[in-house]
């Protein structure tokens, strides 16, 4: 009895200084700050041997562990190594859609740096994902919406929400976003927006996105309408010395034919200061 | 009627254990008959071929040259292996089983009809004495039941030819009576029993011929009293008063008992001594001769060179 | 074959009552029912872990109870003397190796069809859907361990237990490596060396041609003719491995 503890004590007693040098050892600050785990990451050729026919769950396994790797919110040059790590891990199991949209959302944690090269790296990730999963809307929305939503970048919000719009399936709020973004750069015509948006509104799926699209049917009327009336407030304001008090007033002198109306057939009103037209949106149910 | 239930014909065999070692010729041109209902016993010893031999008759080995048949068929024939049944030498079993689960598969290897089989499994138990201990696992056995499963097996099919292979190995002795009855009992029946064996008294109790084997070839063969027939060598005397380091004649042994002198003398110098005991006034109290024993035989045997 | 079958049964018998394999089990069960950990390490469709892992888990321990097995219940009855008594019975040697190989198979198939309803399950409760293809995936690996069951019991005549053993794995390994490796040497100039590459790639089975994991797990089509042939290339494999064994037991002294 007494042997058996006095053995138990000595293991226990050794398993102590292991377990003591281990944690030693973890504090000894080595000569590479870059993490020399990251040096040596195998290829997708060497982890597909190793993983005798298993390679979507070597996927998985470095997947888990650049998770919890990068969770621990310490923004250093750790983040310098993000794209090798997504690309193994989309070589082992290209159709790995969580790869490529949670690691775009690792990569763009990091603020700090050459934030144009971030975009940059994020966009190949997002684009390796799109060739390699043809069908997913899903992944392309999710690159549409960081592109606006962390790098400001609404031309490349917009391509991605049309790569989004092409494919199969895609729900009717995306092609939404294809024609708000599309009036937001300017893309194309006045008379284009209203084609679009009138075709919206005819394929509408449910009655939120016919109240939606009507909404933007509405603005791009407006817009159209804009184009073509502010001048007329110019030259009359020209004229007059100042800006026109109400449409009334410009058929008055003659300038226009009647008081324009909106989509809707409610007559537009006129800001005064800015001296444009101002659409009086009541969009009642239709 | 004695047709030959068992017949090898210049049986050689010889071993090749691999590239660096040399060639063991286990076997060199073994032949003997063995007839209806005679226990036949083989002895040697070790390494002179007896399990080789027992292993090319059941077709665990292929013998380089020579015939075997059993029981009228060729040793290989199907027909041969239904009407023989063999024990190894401590036979190693599934450990996995009970003792009558085992008999069961060995009875379906045999091809025995299932209709029957359980009584028969019974009898075959209550003849080797484990009826009671059948439903154990054979992990749990000791060595002497486990010899006694192994001999169960053998006895299974009814088979007309046993071959056993040590079969009172590792067995006290009252194992080693009950094997013996078992034996006289099969041979009674009329089966024909093969046996190999290193315990010379058994061999002498049962057997009606004996083989002897050295060095893989057959030394001599026959009834037992005929190997045995031979003039004493030496006698053994017992007597009393007289000193046994005073004797002249040379003696092959000698031993001194608390109520009598005990010697041993080659037969020619027998006459002599009992002379010189009788000058002496000693008074004679046995004398018998030495008669050769199966041991001797065999050690006289083993110690010849092959010719 | 009513020799036959009592070998196999026999041998079934053998494994279940052999602690070990449960080892084997308890380990795969552990496995698959500690994705639900892994889960809570990933971001994501867990379901996908829980799949990779459980698909993974029974090829792997398929592969470690066949290898196991036959060193256990194959090599070593071939190596030792309880053989003896089988083969003076009337029993042909290939009766003998067709019983076990037999009886290697159902256990094998009997482990996969357990962790796969335990997989089955975990899924269920992970998507709140049924996955049959799940037990497609099982039975294509099934596959891939009858060929491999059938070189461990050609290595366990041919050699010693451990030995036989490693060489069953590196069989496997090299199975599924294979076809990277011819891949990757038809660029190479060397006839020879395409040459030897092509010679193991066609002798050793290619046991990627049974592997569907990825179909199942990504929901991908999977093309008939891949299957059909698949099972043929498995019989055809496994045959010629057992007829070698068959063949070489049949001359084979047992010491």
């Amino acid at each position: 009895m007494r042997r058996g503890l006095a053995t138990a004590a000595v293991v226990v007693a050794l398993l102590g200084v292991a377990v003591g040098a281990e944690l030693r050892l973890g504090r000894v600050q080595r000569a590479d700050p870059l993490g020399r785990e990251l040096l040596y990451l195998p290829s997708p050729e060497v982890l597909k041997v190793v993983s005798v026919g298993n390679p979507g769950l070597a996927a998985d396994i470095f997947y888990m562990w650049s998770i919890q790797y990068y969770s621990l919110f310490e923004p250093h040059e750790r983040f310098l190594y993000l794209e090798p790590v997504y690309n193994l891990i989309t070589d082992l199991d290209p159709l790995y859609f969580d790869a490529y949209r949670i690691g775009a959302l690792i990569m763009q944690i990091q603020t700090g740096g050459d934030q144009r090269q971030l975009q940059e790296t994020v966009q190949r990730l997002f684009d390796k994902g799109l060739a390699n999963l043809p069908t997913s809307w899903e992944l392309a929305e999710a690159a549409a919406w960081d592109m606006y939503m962390r790098f400001r970048d609404r031309r490349q919000a917009l391509r991605y929400a049309e790569v989004a719009a092409a494919r199969a399936g895609a729900p009717a709020r995306i092609k939404r976003m294809v024609g708000v973004w599309r009036d937001s750069e300017k893309v194309w015509t006045a008379d284009d927006s209203i084609a679009y948006w009138r075709q919206a509104v005819e394929e509408a799926v449910d009655a939120y996105d016919r109240k939606m699209s009507l909404s933007k049917l509405y603005d791009a009327v407006a817009a159209r309408d804009r184009e073509t009336l502010d001048p007329v407030l110019g030259y009359l304001r020209e004229d007059l010395g100042r800006c026109p008090a109400s449409w009334d007033e410009v058929v008055r002198r003659g300038a226009l034919v009647s008081v324009p109306l909106d989509y809707v057939g409610n007559p537009y009103g006129i800001d005064p200061e800015r001296c444009e037209l101002v659409p009086l949106k009541k969009i009642s149910d239709q | 009627m004695s047709d030959i239930q068992l017949s090898v014909q210049g049986l050689c065999k010889t071993f090749h254990p691999g590239l660096f070692e040399a060639d063991v010729e286990a076997l060199k041109g073994l032949s003997f008959e063995v007839g209806r209902g005679e226990i036949f016993g083989f002895l040697g010893p070790n390494g002179a071929g007896k399990t080789t031999t027992i292993k090319a008759i059941c077709e665990i080995i292929r013998p380089d040259a020579g015939t075997i048949s059993v029981c009228g068929h060729p040793h290989t024939a199907p027909e041969a292996k239904r009407r023989l049944g063999f024990m190894s030498e401590s036979p190693y079993v599934y450990r996995h089983l009970s003792g009558r689960e085992y008999l069961r598969f060995c009875g379906e290897l045999l091809g025995l009809p299932r209709t029957g089989m359980e009584e028969r499994i019974a009898v075959v138990l209550d003849e080797v004495g484990m009826a009671s201990r059948a439903d154990r696992g054979l992990g749990t056995y000791s060595k002497g039941m486990q010899q006694r499963i192994g001999l169960a097996q053998a006895l299974l099919g009814d088979p007309e030819l046993l071959i056993l292979d040590e079969p009172m190995s590792g067995l006290d002795p009252l194992g080693r009576r009950d094997v013996r009855d078992i034996i006289l009992a099969r041979a009674a029946a009329g089966a024909t029993v093969f046996f190999s064996s290193h315990i010379i008294p058994d061999v002498e109790a049962l057997c009606d011929r004996v083989a002897i084997v050295v060095d893989g070839t057959l030394r001599a063969i026959g009834a037992v009293n005929e190997l045995l027939a031979r003039d004493p060598v030496s006698y053994e005397l017992t007597f009393t008063g007289a000193d046994v380091g005073g004797l002249a004649t040379p003696l092959e042994a000698s031993h001194e008992r608390s109520d009598a002198t005990w010697v041993r003398v080659a037969t020619p110098l027998r006459d002599a001594l009992l002379a010189e005991l009788g000058g002496r006034g000693a008074l004679l109290l046995s004398l018998n001769p030495v008669r050769i024993s199966l041991e001797d035989l065999l050690v006289e045997h083993s110690e010849e060179p092959t010719s | 074959m009513r020799a036959i079958r009592a070998i196999a049964a026999n041998t079934f018998r053998e494994a279940i009552r052999d602690r070990i394999l449960y080892l084997f089990v308890g380990f795969a069960l552990a496995l698959v029912v500690s994705t639900k950990l892994f889960g809570m390490l990933t971001v994501g469709d867990e379901a996908k872990i829980v799949k990779d892992i459980g698909l993974a888990s029974i090829q792997f321990f398929s592969m470690l109870i066949a290898v196991m097995m036959s060193m256990l219940l194959v090599s070593r009855e071939v190596d030792s003397r309880t053989v003896f008594i089988i083969l003076a019975k009337p029993v042909r040697r290939w009766q003998f190796l067709v019983g076990k190989y037999l009886g290697l198979v159902a256990i094998v198939a009997a482990n996969l069809v357990f962790i796969t309803l335990v997989l089955a399950v975990m899924v269920l409760a992970y998507t709140g859907q049924w996955d049959p293809m799940l037990f497609f995936a099982a039975a294509m690996t099934l596959l891939e361990m009858l060929v491999l069951a059938a070189f461990a019991i050609l290595f366990a005549v041919l050699t010693r237990p451990i030995l036989g053993s490693l060489m069953t794995l590196a069989v496997f390994v090299v199975g599924h490596t294979s076809a990277e490796l011819w891949l990757l040497t038809r660029q190479l100039p060397g006839t020879l060396t395409r040459g030897l590459v092509a010679v193991v790639y066609y002798l050793i089975p290619n046991l990627e041609r049974f592997n569907f994991r990825t179909e199942v797990v990504h929901g991908l089509p999977i093309p008939p003719a891949a299957v059909g042939w698949a099972v043929v290339y498995a019989i055809a494999f496994a045959a010629v491995a057992l007829v070698l064994a068959a063949l070489r037991f049949r001359s084979k002294d047992l010491r």
